[in-house]
């Protein structure tokens, strides 16, 4: 038997007692029946918990919901029959096993309470989800879940790639001289150390320090890499699982808003505004439903002309930037091409301008998609956010895109010098001015808003923090980030500390400039398309420039540890040359040469992918038929279960003492306001008095069928 | 705080941890946190219960909607007064916690919203239930009319068997189904 039919058993006694035993005598029982009952199957309760080991039995007992001192009931009694059953089996191993469990299990609560007292920002994320609620909490959420994949990149990168560079490097200095604009642009200084690719040499030729260099690289950065990707895809599916598949996806649900209640906010004045929040979206639902949705044709045509025009503007403004960065870009070349002294200060300053109009087209273009929707006409205020988040990223990825373009077509064959130094250098400026715009949008966005809308124009109010804007920030400053990982080991360094400053900077300003979001729920599902979003576009996006640029580029010639190979991929097959000669690795060399290297194996791999997709599919249609038939199954069997216990009832009243049926009008069922047609319900209406006492419907029903249940097994024992 | 009453035997307190979902720091928190609430006299008590009053003069339940029923769910008192002993508060805390299964928030939540004890959500429980919710002053209510209509979208939903209430599987069916109650229904101290 399952811990669901215990847990049954554990709601017995607080669904029944409570009725009173007015209504107990009402239908024929005493209150010592009951509780011989309840006791019956308590014992039984505790003989299932006696034959589960010592961790299930106390997993068990605490998912009990019964009061504490009925647990340790329960849980004496269950010690006390194990005792004695070992009583008999009184061997030392027995004894010794069961310690080594107990001081096991002791070390696990241990270290996990020790866990917990180290979490980071433990208390500070408490206090945001007790003012501003869950959906804001998840922001800084996932900001905090960004910092844990960027301080794993940057330990790895450091201990398999930085310190052995060091080490092989240490006693030489870079001969530029170090201004402070190098923290700003990343040239300079900074572009002869370990922070970019030119910074590492393969040193096994030269020196005696036997470290390869291009296989550790290689390597280190590829299993950063599908570590990634692994946890994402499992992040992913489980959270789309939790959230999408296993709930309820009807707009407006009420039951939904209702359960949604954060009982962790404690602010008097939050409560009372999430109250009539919530009461003004039941009312916007509620009208929703009642409405019609008839339009006529015109107003519909014109709908649909409105919708297509404000695509089209979004595409021309998203396209139009592209095209403006794209020049710049190649501006930017032809500077390089031009100047002759590449120390120049106000050289390197200018190399900002393309971050700069980056970071301005992020910020400004986002403002103008949400000014247009304001004039498109949405019915559902959800499909709104999802159309303002699709335009948002497409207009960020694409901008991305000519970007990873013009790297990988113009800079490999038009700069001079260590190209894959430069391409470093340039996502190190873009993360550092979208820091600088991340702050910028702060101040502007929260802060003056605020200001504005309590001084200025008060109708406009307080702001709320713009949760999409945010995290879709995040995204596409993590994304930079995972593009950079080749090009700058270093660069998760950076993205670290941006994402630390960033966390509290925007504490701060949530705090004094926003208000709790007015439209409550579907926090969970907005989570799982912002995890969705990191792996689709974000992280395969950057993944295939990193395989591009490893697989099909030519490493510079002058620096990095790549120099000479033709492609960086080809580190790999010279190793595998070179172990192919080791006869104990040949089956090594074996898998390398008919498992990656050929082209058949991933035919096959991904022939039997789609078979097995559309296996699963056809499970997940057959399961969806069984859901709606399980559900007119158990109508049916409501319905029996009720003309069953009338008939039991009849009989009852039929077989009790005068003195019974005198003061029992038999029970009264409620009378039924729900209209559904029904056509037993009708024989089963009987006078109703609503002021008397009734038995409530199914513990009633769940005593009649115990009673049943025990005349039965007493008479089984007869035979 | 300098009375040995005060202080938490080691084996109560492993007891503790294994019967309910606290760690060792959250059950030495919520006992900090109960002894500061007793009367002093009550402080050399045996088993000391505190009257509902002042468990409701803290910060995490006072603006609570449901704070007088979470107190009367989860009080082992015989008069049904909503007092607490600190087991009671353990129970109570152990429930809200992080760590606790969907199944146990699901049924102490049907717990907390069956006003009248009975067993089943009703019509007039859910009409409570939303009245609590929404506001209880005339001007924040539900006209009867909407009130009728959200009742009937709401047993429509749920109401599996068509019986015109909801049990308790009925609940948890519909709680499995809104991902964001388990992450709300949450009381840390």
């Amino acid at each position: 038997m399952g811990v669901t039919s215990m847990r049954r058993r554990g709601t017995l006694k607080t669904g029944l007692l409570p009725g009173g035993n007015v209504a107990l005598e009402k239908i024929g029982l005493t209150e010592e029946d009951v509780r011989d009952e309840i006791m019956s199957e308590e014992q039984d309760l505790v003989k299932e918990l006696v034959t589960m080991s010592t961790r299930e039995c106390i997993q068990a007992i605490r998912d009990l919901p019964m009061c504490m001192e009925d647990k340790k009931n329960i849980r004496n009694q269950v010690l006390a029959s194990k005792s004695s059953k070992k009583g008999f089996l009184l061997t030392c191993s027995a004894d010794c096993s069961e310690q080594i469990s107990l001081s096991l299990r002791r070390c696990g609560v241990g270290l996990s309470s020790a866990r917990q007292a180290v979490r980071l920002w433990q208390g500070t994320m408490k206090e945001i989800g007790g003012r501003f609620g869950t959906s804001v909490l998840s922001y800084f959420s996932f900001l905090k879940w960004l910092l844990m994949f960027n301080t794993i990149s940057f330990l790895v990168n450091f201990g398999f790639i930085t310190i052995p560079q060091l080490v092989q490097t240490s006693g030489r200095s870079p001969d530029v001289r170090f201004t402070g604009l190098e923290l700003i642009t990343g040239a300079g200084y900074f572009n002869q150390t370990v922070m970019y690719y030119g910074g590492y040499i393969n040193g096994t030729k030269d020196s005696d320090f036997k470290y390869n260099m291009q296989l550790a690289y290689f390597f280190t950065i590829a299993a950063y890499l599908v570590l990634c990707g692994v946890s994402l895809i499992y992040s992913m599916a489980r959270s789309f699982r939790r959230n999408f598949v296993l709930s309820d996806l009807s707009s407006g649900s009420a039951w939904r808003l209702l359960c949604s209640w954060d009982f962790s906010m404690v602010n008097e004045r939050a409560v009372r505004q999430r109250k009539n929040n919530l009461r003004v979206q039941l009312k916007e639902s509620l009208s929703e439903m009642m409405q019609t949705n008839f339009l006529p044709v015109s107003e519909r045509m014109k709908q649909l002309g409105i919708h297509l025009c404000t695509w089209v503007v979004s595409a021309g403004l998203a396209a139009g930037s592209c095209a403006a960065i794209y020049y710049l870009c190649q501006y930017n070349l032809q500077q390089i091409k031009v100047s002759q002294n590449p120390g120049n200060l106000k050289e390197e300053a200018s190399t900002l301008l393309l971050p700069f109009v980056v970071s301005l087209f992020n910020l400004v273009i986002p403002l103008l998609y949400s000014l247009l929707s304001k004039v498109e006409n949405y019915s559902n205020p959800r499909f709104q956010i999802y159309v303002i988040i699709l335009r948002n990223v497409f207009l960020k990825m694409s901008i991305l895109s000519i970007l990873c373009f013009h790297w990988v077509n113009n800079v490999t064959t038009n700069v001079p010098m260590c190209w894959e130094s430069y391409v470093g250098q340039d996502l190190y400026r873009l993360v550092i001015v979208n820091f600088f715009f991340s702050i910028f949008g702060s101040f502007f966005g929260e802060f003056l808003r605020r200001i504005i809308g309590t001084r200025c124009m008060p109708s406009i109010g307080i702001p709320e923090f713009d949760i999409a804007t945010n995290v879709l920030d995040l995204i596409y400053a993590q994304t930079l980030t995972w593009i950079g990982i080749y090009f700058s080991p270093l660069l998760p360094l950076i993205q670290m500390i941006k994402l630390f400053l960033l966390f509290y900077l925007k504490k701060v300003s949530l705090n004094r400039n926003c208000q709790p979001p007015r439209r409550s729920g579907r926090a969970a599902q907005m989570q799982t398309i912002y995890i969705a979003l990191l792996f689709f576009p974000s992280f395969v996006g950057a993944l295939s420039l990193v395989a591009y640029t490893v697989w099909c580029l030519t490493p510079s010639d002058s620096c990095g540890p790549f120099q000479g190979l033709n492609t960086t991929f080809e580190a790999v097959s010279l190793w595998m040359e070179d172990t192919a000669i080791i006869s104990e690795f040949s089956w090594a060399v074996w898998i390398y040469s008919h498992m990656i290297k050929s082209e058949l194996f991933f035919f096959l791999l991904a022939l039997i992918f789609l078979v097995l997709i559309y296996f699963f599919w056809q499970i997940t249609q057959g399961r969806k038929m069984l859901i709606i038939l399980l559900k007119e199954q158990i109508i049916n069997e409501g319905k029996d279960k009720a003309f069953l216990l009338e008939k039991l009832r009849t009989f009852q009243n039929l077989s009790l003492v005068p003195y019974h049926a005198e003061n029992v009008h038999g029970p009264q069922y409620f009378e039924r306001t729900y209209q559904t047609e029904s056509d037993y319900s009708e024989g089963y209406q009987r006078g109703a008095c609503p002021e008397e006492d009734t038995p409530p419907f199914a513990s009633s029903a769940l005593m009649q069928a115990m009673m049943a249940r025990r005349q039965a097994e007493e008479e089984d024992e007869e035979y | 705080m300098g009375t040995s009453a005060s202080q938490l035997p080691k084996d109560l307190l492993s007891e503790y941890q294994e019967l309910t979902f606290l760690t060792k720091q959250e059950i030495l928190l919520a006992h900090k946190r109960f002894t500061e609430l007793l009367a002093k006299d009550d402080r050399s008590c045996s088993n000391p219960r505190l009257p509902m009053s002042r468990i409701l003069t803290l910060p995490e339940l006072k603006s609570n909607p449901f704070k007088e029923r979470i107190c009367l769910v989860f009080s082992t008192s015989d008069n049904k007064d909503g007092s607490l002993t600190f087991e009671d508060f353990l129970d109570l805390l152990s429930a809200f916690s992080d760590s606790a299964t969907s199944d146990i928030k699901s049924h102490y939540a049907f717990r907390i919203f069956d006003f009248d004890d009975d067993g089943t959500l009703d019509r007039k429980d859910l009409e409570r239930l939303v009245n609590c919710l929404t506001g209880d002053t005339d001007e924040t209510r539900l006209t009867s009319d909407e009130m009728k209509q959200l009742i009937n979208n709401i047993l429509e939903e749920s109401d599996i068997d068509k019986d015109g209430t909801v049990n308790l599987s009925e609940f948890q069916h519909v709680i499995s189904r809104s991902p964001d109650f388990v992450s709300s229904f949450k009381i840390v101290l």
